[in-house]
């Protein structure tokens, strides 16, 4: 019936065929184990790697700031958090409800925290609140046994002891954005938002440590593999002197101003005042859109850091420049004298002096002494605007400082466009700028190292906010011994002279101190109105004084601006005398130890 | 004694072998944890080589006697799950019979093998009448298979009928057009796949497409596999077994423990192993005393190597996953009592055979 033959032959054939399919299909098998252990291991090891250690950032400790002498004025608290790992809680919301009388939280508040719990891992510690002294976390740390997955952590937050007095200069922080962490910041971090904070922010972050963990597929640590440790920021130590700071600040107390001490040799900034302050510690805890806002609507402005970015008009503080210039340019006048009589006719008006009655003959001493305007019109007529302003710019007038605490103003002097467009001054134009009124403005920072200028014999210094940095001389200004010693006996005799105009608040400061009063207009009256016309605040001058001491042998300079102050002399001076005396006990008692 | 002394011994130490093998593997699987499994392993191998030594003395010829009754008490075993199976893992698969759990269909795997085997030891797979009765006997319990639903199953099933067609004479046209057919098959198999099937296949073909959910487990699979590299990480070493990154891994992805652990050269040993097991089943395949016997052997040697073959494919990302075991290596009682019997039931082929010139003509499997 069958081929008997060729049905074995054919049983045959295909159990070797199928024996051939099974090695092709094991070749195939084998194939694809080579180029998944072979050829793809470095990737796919890689890959089992990253699926097994859990690397965590640590946040270094962020570096503090001091002042010269070692006081804190960015420090680092030990505060508390209260953190809850939500898979060790059995029942959350009883367990949160008895932490909440514990710690006095409102519903508010625990509300949010059953929402932040609810949107995160259930294995990892969520934090409940931050920044809690300790005081406040005890009564539940002492019952922690109490709440399983509940724990109270130990961290650090910053604090600013003196954030009132120094918050323009030293800044702030505030928690992460979006946009910081596409820059590489973690969540939790704080980062400098103003001030030296933002500016040093490098330095102080230091650099985060990592921790290699191994982890199961559910992501719960296994072991710690290694630790790198983070790296600590830089401590900075700053120039200033924060008790001097307060010293000024007192003495500015309730008004609106800046106060600007500098190293007359350094150019090292030890004071830098600017009022009204601001609580910086409000961004630390996180500051509430009311209170931002508040401050941005201030009508006193208490966010403007009134020493470096405002420019004010100078008033008789440029005197000095405009006496320079006269000096420098041989104006006949300079070394001679004219007569005051109240005002200069200019075609058919009048220019006032500040004293009705006048100040009778005048040379440039008295004028300095008197801060009669007359001299000055006339000498500034004389010099005429191009060569007022160029002396002015050699002073650090109209140009930025070059103080590491941007944004800065340079201030503005009426200078000629490029264009030539305004070639032609008014003649009244030039006699004003020479009081330092018009379009010339300056900022009180540029104020206070105009007078270093003066007492170090015009080396203009750019302002140092680190002490011992190397100093800086942007220029020398080219100055004649007899024309500096001049100017310099001018502004002694300011203070000395009992007519001089700062003599009543610093004749008898505990050094000799040459300087200027200043009293600048803000609003140009017409001839016949009084100068005390307004009651009204924002009508009232700003005071000015600026000046160094001691007279031989200089070393600190200032400038004291207070915005509508009224009278420089007044005014101005006073905050100087309390600066200048708190310096000189504080350096004669060194000496005395010594 | 006798018996026993006449065993093919490289088939015995084959078995040996991956018995070693398998309980090593499944050590390092679970040692992490519980290792209740392992033990019970080990008595499923005691109990598996009792029953092994059992089938060496079982006469071919009574098991000839048995055909009929083994497929039709398979057949109502598997007609009865629906109604009284126990549900697990979302599929109806096991009948509890109060001592053991029974998969049913992996009885009926080796009833349908011993079916066919017996069918064509006198009739040529060229008539046509001869084969539709063999069809209809494959395609029913298939499709019941199919409905539990174990897709996976089923394919074994069928490819595994399919190999003792072709070694019986099944013509080559017919197998071409079979072939230029399949995609049709293909078409009316997807409409009738559950989703959680449907959504196995999708995810093998783009695993990253959802690499949290279905793709997960072959990636992480085909993670562990290959960052083994050439010598492995070592014994009990192996991350992604250790930190459970392995979905199911004492069972079905058992390989993926072995291939991070052992590197390539312990995928290549495993590897040979089962290519030495399988062609020497063929080779008692080629001088087994009688036709019944010789297809015998092809039909568990095809069954053995698709277990491996879809397991493994499925493990290293070359297959979708369906739930099929590693043979002796992957945990499981009733799969590897069952491959044992097989593997008893070839033995008893062999020792049958030894000494008897192999089959002239095809005879009735009652001799």
């Amino acid at each position: 019936m069958w081929n008997q033959l060729e049905i074995r032959q054919r049983y045959n054939q295909r159990i070797y065929i199928f024996l051939a399919a099974v090695v092709c299909m094991v070749v195939i098998l084998f194939g694809r184990m080579v180029q998944l252990q072979w050829i793809q291991y470095t990737e796919h090891f890689t890959q089992a790697e990253d699926n097994r250690i859990h690397v965590s950032p640590i946040l270094p400790t962020r570096g503090m700031m001091t002042d010269r002498y070692g006081l804190g004025l960015a420090v680092n608290e030990i505060s508390y958090k209260v953190t809850i790992i939500p898979e060790r809680v059995e029942d959350m919301d009883a367990s949160l409800a008895k932490v909440q009388v514990l710690m006095g939280w409102t519903d508010k508040q625990v509300d949010k925290m059953k929402k932040q719990v609810k949107q995160s891992r259930s294995d990892r510690a969520v934090m409940l609140m931050d920044q809690l002294p300790w005081q406040a976390v005890a009564p539940l740390a002492a019952r922690l046994h109490h709440f399983s997955g509940v724990d109270v952590v130990a961290g650090t937050h910053r604090y600013y002891p003196h954030a009132i007095e120094t918050s323009h200069m030293v800044g702030y922080l505030s928690l992460v954005r979006d946009v910081d962490i596409k820059k590489g910041y973690l969540s939790m971090e704080y980062v400098g938002r103003s001030g030296l904070e933002r500016i040093l922010e490098s330095r102080l972050h230091g650099e985060l440590g990592y921790k290699h963990e191994e982890v199961d597929a559910k992501g719960r640590r296994v072991s710690l593999l290694k630790t790198v440790s983070p790296k600590i920021g830089e401590n900075i130590q700053l120039s200033l002197d924060v008790t001097l700071q307060h010293v000024a600040a007192k003495a500015l107390k309730g008004r609106t101003g800046a106060v600007v001490v500098l190293d007359v040799n350094t150019g090292e900034v030890l004071t830098l005042l600017s009022q009204p302050g601001y609580d910086s510690n409000k961004f630390i805890t996180g500051l509430e859109t009311k209170q931002w806002k508040a401050w941005l609507e201030d009508k006193q402005r208490p966010l403007l850091n009134r020493t470096t970015q405002a420019a004010y008009p100078p008033g008789s503080t440029i005197k000095m420049v405009t006496s320079f210039a006269g000096l420098r340019n041989d104006i006949r006048l300079a070394r001679g004298s004219t007569y005051c009589k109240g005002y200069v006719e200019l075609a058919d008006r009048q220019i006032r002096c500040w004293k009705k009655e006048g100040h009778g003959k005048v040379d440039l001493h008295a004028a300095l002494v008197h801060s009669c305007d007359v001299y000055f019109y006339e000498l500034g007529d004389e010099l005429g605007m191009s060569r007022l302003t160029a002396e002015a710019s050699l002073w650090g007038f109209g140009e930025r400082t070059g103080i590491n605490l941007p944004p800065e103003s340079r201030g503005n002097l009426p200078e000629e466009e490029p264009d030539g467009r305004r070639k032609n001054w008014y003649r009244g134009e030039t006699m004003i700028t020479a009081i330092g009124q018009g379009e010339v403005t300056v900022t009180p920072l540029q104020m206070a190292r105009f007078a270093a200028a003066i007492a170090n014999g015009g080396k203009i210094l750019t302002p140092l906010l680190e002490k011992g940095q190397p100093i800086e001389i942007v220029r020398e200004v080219d100055v004649s011994d007899e024309d500096l010693k001049e100017v310099r006996q001018g502004m002694r005799d300011v203070v000395a002279q009992p007519t001089g105009t700062a003599h009543a608040a610093l004749g008898r400061a505990h050094w000799p101190v040459a300087g200027k009063t200043g009293t600048a207009q803000v609003v140009m009256m017409a001839d016949d109105e009084e100068r005390s016309f307004s009651d009204a605040k924002k009508h009232q001058d700003h005071a000015w004084f600026m000046g160094y001491a001691p007279f031989e042998n200089p070393q600190i300079a200032i400038a004291v601006f207070v915005e509508h102050g009224g009278h420089g002399g007044s005014s101005a001076a006073p905050v100087a005398r309390a600066v200048f005396d708190a310096w000189a006990d504080k350096v004669d008692t060194t000496l005395e130890k010594h | 004694m006798n018996t026993l002394r006449r065993m093919d011994q490289i088939l015995l130490l084959c078995l040996v072998l991956l018995a070693i093998f398998g309980m090593a593997t499944l050590y390092a699987a679970v040692h992490a944890g519980d290792l209740t499994v392992w033990y019970k392993q080990g008595v499923y191998w005691l109990i598996g080589s009792v029953a092994f030594l059992v089938m060496c003395f079982v006469p071919l010829r009574l098991i000839g006697l048995l055909v009929w009754p083994v497929y039709l008490l398979a057949l109502l075993a598997l007609v009865l799950v629906p109604f009284i199976g126990d549900v697990h893992m979302g599929a109806r698969r096991w009948l509890d019979l109060g001592i053991v759990n029974l998969q049913s269909s992996e009885l009926m795997k080796w009833a349908l093998i011993l079916l066919l085997a017996s069918w064509f030891s006198m009739r040529e797979a060229s008539s046509f009448r001869d084969l539709s009765v063999a069809l209809v006997c494959v395609l029913l319990p298939a499709a019941l298979i199919v409905i539990q639903p174990d897709l996976g199953t089923a394919l074994v099933l069928m490819l595994a009928a399919m190999a003792i067609i072709m070694v019986a004479g099944f013509p080559w046209k017919w197998f071409v057009g079979l072939l230029a057919a399949s995609p049709f098959a293909g078409y009316i198999l997807w409409q009738k796949m559950h989703d959680y099937q449907r959504g196995r296949v999708l995810s093998f073909l783009n695993p990253e497409s959802d690499p949290l959910g279905r793709g997960y487990h072959v990636i992480q699979s085909a993670i562990a596999i290959g960052s083994g590299g050439i010598f492995g990480k070592g014994y009990l070493e192996g991350s992604q077994s250790r930190l459970h990154f392995l979905p199911e891994q004492h069972t079905d992805f058992i390989f993926a423990v072995l291939a991070e652990e052992g590197g390539l050269i312990a995928t290549a040993v495993l590897f040979l192993l089962y290519g030495v097991l399988i062609s020497r089943i063929l080779m008692i395949a080629l001088r087994a005393h009688t036709r019944f016997a010789g297809l015998i052997c092809v039909g568990m040697a095809s069954i053995f190597f698709l277990y491996v073959f879809v397991n493994i494919g499925m493990v290293s990302g070359m297959l979708p996953v369906v739930g099929v075991p590693l043979p002796f290596i992957s945990y499981g009682g009733s799969a590897l009592l069952s491959m044992l019997v097989a593997m008893g039931l070839i033995m008893r082929v062999a020792i049958e055979s030894e000494g008897k010139v192999s089959w002239q003509r095809p005879t009735s499997p009652l001799g």
